[in-house]
């Protein structure tokens, strides 16, 4: 066919000055390289946000002492969040699971003998386990009784159990906090640790009277985590809780909060923060890249069909068509946009491969943006290569031979 | 218009102005003359009279502003770009003074280049373009680029690319005038061969020696034809190029 033998004609032309085709490929390799990467950490963000959000629990609020805008930890100064806050939401907002108080304290000395450790510390009611879906993996969890007679008795996470007893079974064992001795009931499950490193497994809990009263010698908690019948309703229930605790903390609108409350889409705002602004730019980047590399392309091709005159006249005089001169100037124009897309793509895989290694931020490479970034390139090679194809094409004969 | 079974070029009267903004500049003023199938014709001239402009309107790459053209007993003044274009596939064969090979690209493969704009590519493309270069005793250089091939060489080539699609005439626009004396006479001789063959043959130059080996010759001067006559005896290239090594020996 006469179109594919102009075309691979112009296919022919990228390698006629390599340098020059480098250039103009410049702008489409880092457009979509861009393009690439940006979707792979917007998937990345995505995968981690989910993971964030069903950490904290998909139907969990959390109302924690302290104002401001984030996360736990609660200010361990503010003592206005108390047991009866956690009573009065019980009986007063409909539709919720489980309303479980928490006391919390940071950096307790633990001793068990000889050794000692550093640990998290928290006061919390039975319902804790089930709220935030951590059992024991041996012995047994904080029960109704051991709050009830503010027991002496305590479940330790994995790393208490590994730096203060070894492999050795802790189960009725006695651990130190403050002084006050405690009875190892059970062991929690492993949970690891999070992104940023803190360990989720160093942590002691204990019934929250026991914690409150012997332990800390508090009568104020840190946070109250509660959780949904129906996340549908989530807004509205936090809402709800706002207003409640507004009226028992007797704070006027036009005053600070002296709580938080943090739900499961909150966490994802939080999750998704700098992400967005790194999107946004290379999103800029893209555009711009994209943009300025098709107007480099196509001064470029505009020299080069300057410079190319005689053959462009000798193909004329030998028989081509003007519609022959512009299908094989077009078709340059787009195989170097898309050997472009070719080396972009790489490009963009490469880095999302790389960055999660080299850097914090996430990104999983797709094939998807591939479908994108291609549709941009050929856009580019044909809306920057037509007005130079068209000029090969309407060069006279003569002139071009001169 | 006189028509004739024969002839394959018919021009009458034929006008070209270039005009730039007000100023209109008459390059060829009723040219008329006829070239027969077969012939070998040198067009002379001084520098400026129109022999190029003329070879332009001869090869359909240009327009005549006035006249009449008849290629192969074809109406080329009717014709479109388009049309002009396949004509010039089809029934010319082009040698410029420059050569205009593709610098890149193989001997074979740049006279192989019209053979891609031939309406149904022949499946024996690599066969005939191997064939044409043989025609002009350059089968051992196929595979080499412009830049590794003596000017005579390069010529030769761009020849082997006039004669690929086998046309019925082949228009030369100085195709010595780049060359050493000896080059020049290996060409001379090729078109001596190729008209010997039945070849039609236009060639432009304004050396008297070159003219001589035509047939006959036609001067342009200040765009008009101030002579057209028969060569009594064209010169022998052939016969030349031995004398020459003669000589030299
Ligand atoms: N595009 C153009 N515009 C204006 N004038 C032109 C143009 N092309 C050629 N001419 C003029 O036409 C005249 C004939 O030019 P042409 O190139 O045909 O001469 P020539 O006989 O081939 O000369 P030479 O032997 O130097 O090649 C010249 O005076 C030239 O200036
Ligand atoms: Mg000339």
């Amino acid at each position: 066919m006469r179109l594919s033998r102009m075309a691979a004609e112009g296919v022919q032309g990228l390698g006629i000055n390599k340098l020059r085709t480098f250039f103009m490929m410049a702008g489409t390799i880092v457009g979509v390289a861009a393009l690439v990467v940006i979707m792979a950490i917007g998937k990345g963000t995505e995968k981690r946000i989910m993971k964030r959000v069903r950490n904290f629990g998909p139907r969990a609020m959390m109302v924690i002492a302290g104002g401001g805008k984030d996360l736990p930890p609660p200010d361990m100064n503010v003592t206005t969040l108390t047991l009866e806050d956690a009573e009065a939401i019980r009986s007063q907002i409909d539709g919720l699971a489980i309303v479980s108080p928490m006391a919390w304290r940071f950096q307790m000395n633990v001793k068990h003998e000889a050794n000692q450790y550093q640990a998290i510390v928290w006061g919390v009611e039975p319902s804790w386990h089930e709220a935030w879906q951590w059992y024991p993996a041996a012995g047994e969890g904080i029960a109704d009784e051991d709050v009830a007679t503010m027991a002496r008795v305590c479940v330790i996470g994995r790393t208490i159990q590994r730096e203060l007893f070894g492999d050795r079974d802790p189960t009725g064992e006695r651990i130190y906090i403050n002084n006050v001795a405690l009875s190892v009931k059970g062991v929690l499950e492993n949970r690891g640790s999070s992104p940023i490193g803190t360990d989720f497994d160093n942590k002691v809990i204990l019934p929250i009277t026991t914690a409150m009263r012997r332990v800390m010698n508090i009568d104020y908690v840190g946070a109250i985590r509660l959780i949904t019948e129906d996340p549908k309703r989530m807004a509205e229930q936090a809402a709800a809780v706002r207003r409640l605790i507004h009226q028992r903390h007797r704070i006027n609108p036009s005053e600070e909060d002296d709580f938080r409350i943090i739900t499961a889409d909150v966490i994802a705002q939080l999750a998704r923060g700098t992400s967005r602004t790194l999107s946004l730019l290379l999103i800029v980047l893209a555009a711009l890249s994209l943009t300025v590399g098709g107007v480099v392309l196509m001064n470029i091709l505009l020299i080069s069909v300057a410079e190319r005159r005689p053959e462009i006249g000798l193909r004329r005089a030998v028989g081509a068509t003007q519609r022959d001169i512009f299908v094989q100037f077009l078709t340059e124009s787009l195989a170097v946009t898309v050997l472009g897309l070719a080396l972009g793509s790489l490009l963009g895989l490469g880095l999302s491969v790389a960055l999660p290694r080299l850097t914090p931020i996430q990104a999983i490479p797709s094939w998807e943006p591939l479908l994108l970034a291609s549709a941009c390139a050929l856009l580019i090679g044909t809306f920057f290569g037509v007005q130079p194809a068209r000029r090969a094409a309407k060069l006279h004969p003569v002139d071009a031979l001169r | 218009m006189m028509e004739s079974e024969s002839a394959m070029i018919e021009l009458e009267n034929i006008e070209k102005t270039y005009a730039a903004g007000t100023v209109t500049t008459p390059v060829l003023q009723a040219i008329t003359f006829h070239v027969d199938r077969g012939e070998y014709v040198a067009i002379m001239g001084a520098s400026g009279a129109g022999k190029s402009t003329l070879m332009n309107i001869l090869g359909c790459l240009d327009k005549p502003t006035g006249g009449q053209y008849r290629l192969d007993r074809i109406d080329v003044v009717n014709l479109d770009d388009e049309e002009l274009s396949h004509l010039r596939n089809e029934k010319i064969g082009f040698v410029f003074q420059q050569f205009h090979l593709l610098q890149r690209t193989t001997a074979l493969k740049n006279v192989m280049l019209p053979l891609i704009y031939v309406e149904d590519y022949p499946d024996d493309a690599v066969e005939r373009a191997e064939s044409a270069l043989a025609a002009v005793g350059l089968a051992d250089r196929m595979t080499y680029r412009p830049g590794e091939l003596s000017g005579g060489q390069q010529q030769r080539v761009a020849i082997a690319r006039a004669l690929v699609t086998d046309p019925e005439i082949i228009l030369a626009d100085e195709p010595t005038g780049n060359l050493d004396s000896r080059s020049g006479l290996e060409v001379l001789a090729i078109f001596q061969r190729l008209n010997r063959q039945g070849r039609t043959i236009v060639l432009v130059t304004h050396d008297e020696a070159v003219a001589e080996h035509a047939q006959r010759v036609i001067v342009l001067k200040d765009g008009t034809v101030a002579e057209d006559r028969r060569v009594s005896r064209p010169r022998d290239a052939e016969q030349e190029t031995n004398q020459d090594e003669k000589g030299r020996a």
